[in-house]
């Protein structure tokens, strides 16, 4: 889309608007090594394949782009993805859920899998997954990033923006529903 | 510390990561079934950690962030003062879209103009007020031998006719009872029935039916006066 510009702006003028887009685009760009793993970690984390968590980050990632020179403090952009990239990922793996759900209605009888089949199907991960996607949205988002490597109990309560209390109290709560699912 | 009492204090102190202290700690020394039991949730917790930590560590493919620059540097930035430009122009335009299409797209008013330009129908003209039977007999073009000399065509053509208003929830009647009385019963079915309803609307003008000719048809003098008497007519 065409930007809209106006009729009386000056060459000065927009001259200075390109310097600002630069400028933010290289601080983008800046953020991206950092970010751009964080927010694919965030949606492996919610959804079953790398493939879509990519998908998903990019998304994410274009999205903040579009709308970083919109954030009005450049210091909560890791917690700005974070929640984008959680509910883009949240999005995509309920509609993954429907359109499995909508082929597994009018599939024939599938055989049962042998034990072989289990054990290469990794049964624990699969059974985790379903016991991950049972919890409750805010438990699970606490979950993920206390999984992360290099995020302390306090970096997830500063990027939630949540008292640490909080944090360490879901935290307990979400590993206990998923131990009673996986008895 | 009994074994039922042991169960819920050793799944918390295995899902905070804490070695069994006090009552518990004592009762695990003695127990082996509850040791067990301890050691199966402590490693049932290592797998959950384990395979969460293994997911959300992994890494995206070494391509992921050359791509994602390369799609970042076809995107544009959004500028913060052109947004607010665009949110008040946008908002502007869809109150004047709105406004142009909402008559058109409101199920109401299309039927609102149909009967409006339905109801300028053509009133026939009767040059007697009270015998409008006779005026349709010859606007329909059919002459009887009755009738024939009694009226002059000058007088009862359509053009001459003026146009009258019918207020909208009469059209329908009104139709009715013209065509009916016409014994147009094709035109009838054309203006009553739903679909034709739509034609009729656009076009004000009634559709023009053929002229019949009749003359074959007249009787002579003495056949009609043998058939008045046979069918007890009477003028």
């Amino acid at each position: 889309m065409q930007e809209f510009t106006w009729p009386d702006r000056t060459a000065e003028t927009e001259l200075a608007l390109d310097l600002d887009k630069a400028v933010l685009r290289r601080e983008f760009e800046q953020r991206l090594d950092e970010c751009g793993t964080l927010a694919f970690r965030v949606a492996r984390g919610v959804l079953r394949n790398a493939a879509d968590a990519e998908d998903v980050a990019q998304e994410a990632l274009l999205r903040a782009y579009r709308r970083f020179a919109l954030l009005r403090d450049p210091a909560r952009f890791r917690a700005w993805l974070v929640r984008i990239s959680f509910r883009l990922a949240l999005d995509h793996a309920r509609s993954a859920r429907r359109r499995e759900h909508r082929e597994t209605v009018w599939a024939t009888e599938v055989p049962k899998p042998t034990a072989e089949d289990s054990a290469a199907s990794n049964e624990f991960g699969r059974r985790l997954q379903e016991a991950m996607e049972s919890l409750p949205e805010k438990s699970r988002l606490v979950l993920l990033l206390a999984g992360m490597d290099g995020h302390s109990l306090e970096e997830v309560a500063e990027v939630l923006q949540l008292p640490l209390g909080t944090v360490k109290s879901r935290l307990h709560s979400a590993r206990k529903q998923l131990a009673e699912k996986l008895r | 510390m009994n074994c039922d009492q042991s169960v819920q204090a050793l799944r918390e102190a295995a899902a905070g990561g804490r070695a069994p202290t006090g009552n518990l700690a004592a009762h695990l020394e003695e127990c082996a079934t509850c040791q067990a039991s301890f050691q199966r949730e402590q490693a049932l917790f290592v797998a959950i950690d384990h395979s969460l930590r293994k997911r959300v560590n992994e890494d995206p493919r070494a391509s992921f962030l050359a791509e994602l620059r390369v799609q970042i540097s076809k995107e544009t930035l959004a500028n913060p003062r052109s947004n607010a430009v665009w949110a008040v122009t946008g908002a502007t335009l869809a109150v004047v879209l709105i406004g142009m299409f909402y008559p058109l797209a409101s199920p109401r008013q299309p039927r609102l103009q149909g009967d409006l330009q339905a109801a300028t129908v053509r009133a026939p003209q009767s040059t007697e007020g009270t015998q409008p039977l006779r005026t349709f007999g010859v606007d329909s073009g059919v002459r009887s031998g009755k009738y024939s000399g009694k009226h002059s065509p000058a007088k009862t053509t359509v053009g001459q006719e003026p146009e009258v208003l019918v207020p909208p929830d009469e059209q329908r009647a009104f139709s009715q009872f013209v065509a009916r009385v016409a014994g147009r019963d094709a035109m009838a079915e054309a203006v009553v029935s739903p679909a034709a309803n739509k034609t009729a609307a656009r076009n004000t003008e009634l559709p023009e039916v053929p002229s019949v000719d009749i003359a074959h048809l007249q009787l002579d003098g003495t056949k009609s006066d043998q058939w008045m008497d046979e069918t007890g007519g009477t003028e």
